[in-house]
């Protein structure tokens, strides 16, 4: 019986993803840290659609965004460009949302990244959440939130 | 050989040729789709000796870029690197004749183990 994710699986998944693509050494891992952190100035999301509907956010400093793409892309934090960072939350929140799927009743299906800048969250009404993740990778807040739709079927916007 | 990278991010296409460096897959031609539709076009243009698919892609999903591909009788070596890994996705791979399903993250011995047969 699959069950709804938890902080837990978040931490265990964002240490697989830091380890393998953000950390490769150990030195800088995502430490987990009371919500009142949290800083958004950009969010990645992935929507869940199927028996399972709601929305996978990662949401982090704008500092940290960089540092992301700086490592993904293996360049220098001051040549990481916008339409970099926009590409590496989008992938960040895509491989963090895959595996958040495979916790979620199937048959389901995992949407393009969607990604916010300057602040913006965009919009997902009708939700409630169901587990958060606050950390801190150097010295940066990054958020990975669950979210699951609350609308009945016949009302879903998908 | 010549190694189609197919995914629609420019980070994880860039990740993907890294990760085949650090297992050891060098010297080998590399070409990338940023799409479904680009990766079926550039399989049959450039008839790579492997595709390395991304599943969800605009366009055109990686599973039916593979289909198409063995609808048209070309039997090239096809496996998904991929953030999903559901055993339904695992035998809709299977099932359309994909060597592999890689899931994201993944590192270079990941790599080694679902690549080795193939390009080791």
């Amino acid at each position: 019986m699959t069950t709804n994710p938890t902080e837990d699986d978040l931490k265990v998944i964002a240490e697989q993803v830091w380890s393998s693509y953000l950390d490769l050494d150990g030195s800088s891992p995502l430490v987990p840290v009371p919500a009142e952190k949290h800083q958004a100035d950009v969010t990645a999301s992935v929507s869940v659609t199927g028996a399972w509907r709601g929305h996978v956010l990662v949401s982090c400093s704008d500092a940290a965004s960089k540092n992301v793409a700086a490592a993904l892309l293996g360049i220098e934090f001051d040549d990481v460009a916008e339409e970099d960072v926009a590409d590496a939350l989008g992938e960040l929140a895509n491989i963090i949302g895959g595996n958040v799927k495979s916790l979620l009743p199937e048959p389901s299906a995992l949407s393009l990244p969607h990604v916010h800048v300057e602040g913006t969250q965009g919009r997902y009404p009708h939700v409630t959440e169901v587990c958060h993740l606050d950390g801190t990778w150097m010295d940066e807040s990054v958020t990975v939130t669950v979210l699951e739709s609350t609308t009945d079927l016949a009302g879903a916007s998908a | 050989m010549k190694i189609l990278i197919a995914d629609d991010s420019r980070v994880m296409r860039q990740i993907v040729t890294r990760t085949l460096r650090q297992a050891g897959y060098e010297g080998h031609d590399l070409v990338e789709a940023c799409d479904g539709q680009e990766a079926f076009d550039k399989a049959v243009a450039e008839k790579p000796d492997l595709v390395l698919s991304d599943w969800n892609m605009p366009h055109m999903t990686g599973v039916e870029v593979l289909r198409m591909l063995r609808a048209n009788g070309d039997q090239v070596p096809f496996g998904f690197v991929t953030s999903e890994g559901t055993p339904e996705m695992r035998q809709a791979a299977e099932d359309a004749g994909a060597l592999f399903l890689v899931t994201k993250p993944f590192t270079a011995d990941t790599f080694k183990d679902a690549l080795d047969p193939i390009l080791g």
